[in-house]
C-alpha cells in the first residue's frame, strides 16, 4: 500500500502516506498512524524507497519518501503477485455448484 | 539480497544510533503538527485537536521501540549497552575495579607466560616432517637402565629390522676448528648414515655426506650450521674452496644446515661418525646416542617389539660379551625434553593455582558487591527485568573485568618473555621458540573466557538467589546482606587458603631442596677458582689409542702451559684435569675397570675381554686424568699414599689414585695402595696401573649424587685423549678479571691454535644450578603472589563482616562486652578460616607434592617442617589480616552504633 501510494503520488511525507492510506481505504484502515514509521524504515532499510528532508505544507522539516528503481520493481513484482493470488482467489468465488457438475 | 541489506543497514545504523533517533522525533512531531493543523481545520480547540492527533498517532513510545527494534540489532544494542553500564558502574568503584583487574591481570598475565614456555618446550610439534615418527633408541640392561648404543648393536639394529626407515648413531662434543675467520671451540657432532635423512632435514646449501665420506679414513667433509657459516665462513655462497682443520685433519665444507636447525643441541658442525672413528667391534663400549624415524605407518610399540627382538638375538649369540638385554625407544620430542617436563608440569600447575586463587579473590570481591547491590537488583527485577537480562548485565560486567585483567595481564605476559632469557636455565631445550603466538594468545583468550563466565555465572547466581520481596522490604539497612552470601564467601576464602598453602609448600619444598643442595660440599673448594677449558690437537687416528711420542709432547706442552700460569700474579695454585667436576654433571667418562689381584695383566683386548668375564674382577668407576696440581688446586685431601710425583713418567710404573668412595668398594678392610687395576679401555694403553694414594670424595655427577668412585691417572703417563675435555683450573687471589688477560696472553704465545673456554667455577656451577633456582625462583614467586591474595581475601571477609556487625558490636558492648571479647570474636573469625583452609591445605599438599618428588633434593615430599612451618605462617598472615578490621570493631562506639539504625 505505502509502495502503491507513493507510486500513485509520487514523493510524499509520513503523514501524507498515513491519511492517503485512509482516505483510499474510506477510513475502514484506521490503524495507528504511528505503525507506519517502522514499516517506512524497513522498506527503505531494504532499498525499496528513499527519503529526504524537505518542507511540509505549513512549513515544518518533515522526511519526504520516494520510490527507488527497486522499489518500483518490487511494487510491479508485488502488483503480479496481488493480482494472480486475486485471480486465483476470485475464480474460486465465481464457481458455483452447476459449474462443477 | 533485500534481507542482507536491510542486515547491513541495521549493523550500519548501531554506529548511528543517535542521528536516527533525533530523526524519528522530529518526524513524529512534523505528523502530528500535520495533524493538528487538519483537526484545527477541522473545528476542534487548539488543545483537543492535538489530544486527538497524538491518539490517533498511537503510543509514542511503542512506536519508538517498535522503530528501535527495525532500525538496529536489538541484541546487540542491550549488550553494548549493558557494557557501556557496566563501564560505568566499575568506574564508579575505582577501588574495586582496580583491585579486580590487578588480581586478574597478574593470575592470567603469569600463566599466559607459563603457558608460552609449555607450549614451546612441550606442546609445540618438532621443526622436522613428521615429527611423531622419529624416535629415540636406546640398548637396555638386564636391570633396566637405558645405556647408549655400541656400534656393533647399532649395525644390527639398523640392518636387521622391519619398522624403522632409518636409524642413526651420533654424539656431540666440543673441539677446536679452525681455518674460518678465526679458530673456535665450538660443539662438533659426529654423525652415522641416516642421521640426516631420519631427521628429514635436507641442507640449505650444498649437499650431505657422499658414501665414501663415510667410511674409515676415506675422503673427509664437514657440514657447518647456518650460524657457524654466517659467523666464521662470511655467509659464503661457494663452499668448493672452504676448508676447515679439526683435529689435524683437513675437512672440505660440503653443505650447510637450514637456519634453526639445531641437533644435537649447540652444534655448529657436523662430520662423519664411520669417518672420524670407524665402527668399533665392541658390543659393551656404549658410546652413541641414537635415533631413527619409524617407517609409514609403522607404530612405536611395533618398532619396540622388532628391535627387543634383535636385541635378544645378540644377547643369544654373543652371550656375555654383549651386555644388553632388551631395547628402548621413545618418542624424540619426550626424549628431549626428559625431565623438564616435571618441572615445566609444576611451574604450570602452580601458576594455574595462581590463576584459581585471584579468582576466588574477585569472586568474593564480586560477591561482596553483589550483596551491596541487593536492592538495586531487586527493583531492577520487580520493574519487569527478566532474569536473563540480569544474567547478560552481570556477564557483561564480569567481562569488562576479565577482558581489562586479561589485556593487562597479556602485556604483562609479553613483558615477562623479554625478561625470560635472563632467568631461563641455558639447558632447557627449545626455548628458542618461546614467543606469544597464536596459541598462546589464543590460551590467553580460553583463560579470560573462564574467568568472564565464572565470574559472570557466579554473580548471577548469588544475585537471583534469594527472595526479590523479602529483598525489597529489609528495612533500610545499607547492608541487606543474607548469611548465605557471607558464607559463600567463607567458603571462597577457604578454598583460597588451602589453594595458597598447596603452591607455599610446593615452593617450600623446593626450596628447601634447594638450600641443602647448595650446601652440599662437592668435595673441594669452590671459591675463586678460574677455570680454562682447551682442546689440544690430537692426529687423526689416535683420538682414543695415542702413541708415546703423542702423549709426551701433549705433557711436554701442558708442563709448559702450567709452569707459565703458574707464574701470573695472583694465581695461587694451577692444576690440569681431564674435565671439571661437577660444572656439566656428568662429564667424566665411566666404565669396567679390571681389579687384578695379583694376576698378570692382559696382554691384548682379546685377553681382557675374557677377564672381565669373571665378576669379581671388574669393578665401575669414573675416569679422569690428572695432574697433581689438580689436588691442590681443589683442595682435594689426600687421605693415604701420595699424590703423582715428578718420578712417574713416561718410563716408570703407572700410577693411580682413587677416591675414597672406591677404595670402601673393593678395598674395605685392606690397603688399596700397591694393588694393581687395569682400565686400558679407556685410552686403549693396556700397561696396568698401580695404586700409589687414596683421595677425598668428589661429587663429579653433580651435588644431588653421591660421590663417584674415580680412578685417576696421571695425564704425563696417558695422555688426554678423545675422553677428555682438558681443563686448567686456576685458583686466583685476585678476582678472576684480572688474571683471565694473564692467562689469554700466555696460551696465545704457546699455543696460538689452541681456543680456549675461560670461565669462573661459579658460573660453571650457576649453570648446573641454573634451573633449579629458575623452577624456585617462579614457584617462590607465584606462592607469594598467591599468600598476597589470600591474605587480601581474608581481610576483605572479615571487614565486611565487620562491617556489616557494626551493630551487633555496639549492643554488646553496650551491654558490657570488653574489647578484648570483641576483639577475639572477630580475630576468632578469620581464625576459622584460616583452620580449616590450612587443614584442607595439608591435606591437598600431601596428595600433590608426592608429583613433584622427583625435583626434590634431600626431603620428603611430605616433609613435616615444612608441612608445618608454612601452615604456621599462613595461619599467622591471615590472623593478621583479621586483626586489622578486628581493631576498628574493636573501637566502636556503642552509641554511635545504635544510633546507626
Amino acid at each position: 500500500m505505502v509502495l502503491k501510494t507513493l507510486d500513485v503520488l509520487g514523493s510524499l511525507h509520513g503523514y501524507g502516506i498515513a491519511r492517503r492510506i485512509e482516505q483510499i481505504s474510506g477510513d475502514l484502515l484506521a490503524v495507528n498512524q504511528g505503525t507506519l514509521y517502522p514499516v517506512l524504515l524497513k522498506l527503505e532499510q531494504e532499498g525499496a524507497i528513499a527519503s529526504d528532508w524537505g518542507a511540509s505544507e505549513n512549513n515544518r522539516r518533515a522526511r519526504f519518501y520516494r520510490l527507488t528503481k527497486e522499489g518500483r520493481k518490487q511494487l510491479q513484482a508485488e502488483t503480479q503477485d496481488w493480482e494472480q493470488t486475486a485471480a486465483i482467489i476470485g475464480r474460486f468465488f465465481e464457481v458455483k455448484a452447476e459449474d462443477l457438475s | 539480497m533485500k534481507s542482507l541489506r536491510r542486515f547491513l543497514n541495521r549493523v550500519v545504523n548501531l554506529a548511528r544510533r543517535r542521528a536516527k533517533d533525533d530523526r524519528l522525533r522530529e518526524e513524529i512531531e512534523a505528523h502530528i503538527a500535520l495533524q493538528t493543523a487538519e483537526n484545527l481545520r477541522a473545528g476542534l480547540s487548539p488543545v483537543e485537536a492535538r489530544r486527538q492527533a497524538i491518539l490517533k498517532f498511537g503510543g509514542v513510545e511503542a512506536i519508538k521501540e517498535e522503530y528501535r527494534a527495525e532500525r538496529g540489532l536489538p541484541f546487540i544494542e542491550t549488550l553494548l549497552q549493558d557494557l557501556r553500564y557496566a563501564i560505568r558502574m566499575l568506574r564508579k568503584n575505582p577501588g574495586f575495579t582496580t583491585v579486580a583487574v590487578l588480581t586478574l591481570a597478574l593470575g592470567i598475565g603469569a600463566s599466559t607466560a607459563v603457558f608460552s614456555v609449555v607450549d614451546a618446550v612441550l606442546l609445540r610439534p618438532l621443526p622436522y616432517p613428521n615429527p611423531r615418527q622419529i624416535v629415540r633408541v636406546w640398548e637396555q640392561a638386564p636391570d633396566g637402565h637405558r645405556m647408549s648404543l655400541t656400534d656393533p648393536n647399532y649395525e644390527d639394529f639398523r640392518a636387521q629390522n622391519h619398522t624403522l626407515s632409518g636409524l642413526a648413531e651420533y654424539n656431540d662434543g666440543p673441539e677446536s676448528v679452525s681455518g674460518g675467520s678465526e679458530p673456535a671451540r665450538v660443539n662438533v657432532a659426529d654423525v652415522s648414515r641416516d642421521f640426516f635423512s631420519s631427521l628429514g632435514v635436507e641442507p640449505f646449501r650444498g649437499r650431505t655426506f657422499a658414501d665414501d665420506e663415510q667410511v674409515f679414513h676415506g675422503a673427509p667433509a664437514m657440514i657447518v650450521s647456518y650460524g657457524y657459516w654466517q659467523q666464521f665462513l662470511g655467509g659464503a655462497a661457494d663452499l668448493s674452496r672452504v676448508r676447515l682443520s679439526m683435529d689435524g685433519t683437513v675437512y672440505p665444507v660440503i653443505g650447510v644446515t637450514p637456519r634453526g636447525f639445531n641437533f644435537p643441541p649447540g652444534a655448529a658442525a657436523w662430520v662423519s661418525r664411520e669417518f672420524v672413528y670407524g665402527m668399533s667391534s665392541s658390543r659393551s663400549a656404549h658410546g652413541a646416542s641414537c635415533l631413527g624415524r619409524l617407517r609409514d605407518g609403522a607404530t612405536i610399540e611395533q618398532a619396540h617389539a622388532d628391535l627387543d627382538s634383535i636385541a635378544r638375538r645378540i644377547r643369544n649369540e654373543y652371550g656375555e660379551k654383549a651386555d644388553l638385554a632388551s631395547a628402548a625407544i621413545a618418542p624424540f620430542a619426550d626424549a628431549m625434553v626428559g625431565d623438564v617436563r616435571t618441572a615445566l608440569l609444576t611451574l604450570f600447575g602452580a601458576v594455574c593455582l595462581l590463576l584459581l586463587v585471584a579468582c576466588a579473590n574477585v569472586a568474593g570481591l564480586l560477591l561482596a558487591r553483589t550483596s551491596a547491590r541487593r536492592k538495586e537488583l531487586a527493583v531492577r527485577a520487580a520493574l519487569g527485568a527478566g532474569r536473563g537480562r540480569l544474567i547478560q548485565q552481570f556477564l557483561a560486567e564480569s567481562f569488562v573485568l576479565s577482558f581489562a585483567g586479561g589485556a593487562l595481564g597479556i602485556l604483562l605476559a609479553i613483558w615477562t618473555l623479554k625478561l625470560l632469557p635472563t632467568i631461563l636455565p641455558a639447558n632447557l631445550p627449545r626455548q628458542e621458540g618461546i614467543s606469544i603466538n597464536t596459541s598462546v594468545l589464543l590460551f590467553a583468550l580460553a583463560a579470560i573466557a573462564a574467568v568472564t563466565f565464572s565470574l559472570g555465572i557466579f554473580a548471577a547466581w548469588r544475585a537471583a538467589a534469594g527472595d526479590l520481596h523479602e529483598t525489597l522490604s529489609a528495612g533500610s539497612r545499607t547492608y541487606t546482606d543474607s548469611g548465605a552470601s557471607q558464607r559463600l564467601r567463607s567458603f571462597l576464602v577457604i578454598g583460597e587458603i588451602a589453594t595458597t598453602l598447596v603452591i607455599l609448600v610446593g615452593a617450600g619444598l623446593l626450596g628447601r631442596s634447594f638450600l641443602r643442595l647448595i650446601s652440599t660440599s662437592p668435595g673441594f673448594r669452590q671459591e675463586n677458582l678460574v677455570t680454562m677449558e682447551f682442546s689440544l690437537p690430537i692426529p687423526q687416528g689416535q683420538v682414543f689409542a695415542m702413541d708415546r711420542s703423542f702423549t709426551a709432547r701433549q705433557s711436554q706442552l701442558t708442563d709448559d702451559l702450567l709452569s707459565r700460569l703458574r707464574a701470573i700474579p695472583g694465581a695461587e695454585a694451577v692444576g690440569l684435569a681431564g674435565a671439571l667436576p661437577v660444572a656439566a654433571g656428568d662429564d667424566l667418562a665411566n666404565g669396567d675397570f679390571l681389579l687384578l689381584n695379583g694376576q698378570k695383566p692382559p696382554a691384548n683386548f682379546d685377553q681382557w675381554e675374557r677377564l672381565m668375564q669373571t665378576a669379581s674382577h671388574v669393578g665401575k668407576a669414573s675416569y679422569c686424568v690428572a695432574g697433581e696440581g689438580y689436588f691442590r688446586t681443589l683442595g682435594i685431601p689426600l687421605i693415604r699414599g701420595r699424590l703423582f710425583g715428578d718420578q712417574d713418567d713416561l718410563n716408570s710404573p703407572n700410577v693411580a689414585l682413587i677416591s675414597q668412595t672406591l677404595a670402601r668398594q673393593h678395598w674395605p678392610n685392606q690397603d688399596p695402595i700397591g694393588q694393581e687395576i687395569e682400565f686400558g679401555n679407556m685410552d686403549g694403553n693396556l700397561k696396568p696401573l698401580t695404586i700409589v694414594g687414596v683421595v677425598g670424595d668428589v661429587r663429579a655427577r653433580g651435588l644431588d649424587f653421591p660421590p663417584s668412585p674415580i680412578i685417576y691417572v696421571n695425564y704425563r703417563q696417558r695422555g688426554m685423549n678423545v675422553n677428555s675435555s682438558p681443563t686448567i683450573i686456576m685458583r686466583g687471589a685476585a678476582p678472576a678479571g684480572n688474571i683471565v688477560p694473564a692467562a689469554r696472553a700466555v696460551f696465545r704465545e704457546l699455543a696460538p691454535d689452541v681456543p680456549v673456554k675461560f670461565s669462573t667455577f661459579e658460573d660453571e656451577m650457576g649453570g648446573w644450578l641454573a634451573d633449579r633456582r629458575f623452577l624456585l625462583l617462579l614457584v617462590g614467586l607465584f606462592a607469594a603472589a598467591a599468600l598476597v591474595l589470600a591474605v587480601v581475601g581474608v581481610y576483605g571477609v572479615v571487614a565486611f563482616s565487620v562491617a556489616r556487625r557494626t551493630q551487633e558490636v555496639g549492643v554488646r558492648m553496650a551491654l558490657g562486652a570488653q574489647r578484648s571479647e570483641v576483639l577475639r570474636l572477630i580475630v576468632g573469625e578469620g581464625a576459622r578460616l584460616a583452620a580449616f583452609g590450612v587443614a584442607i591445605g595439608i591435606a591437598a599438599s600431601f596428595v600433590i607434592t608426592r608429583l613433584i618428588s622427583s625435583l626434590l633434593f634431600g626431603i620428603s615430599a611430605t616433609d613435616p617442617l615444612t608441612f608445618l612451618g608454612l601452615a604456621v605462617l599462613l595461619s599467622l598472615a591471615a590472623l593478621v589480616a583479621s586483626y586489622i578490621p578486628a581493631r576498628r570493631a574493636m573501637r566502636v562506639d556503642p552509641m554511635v552504633a545504635l544510633r546507626y539504625e
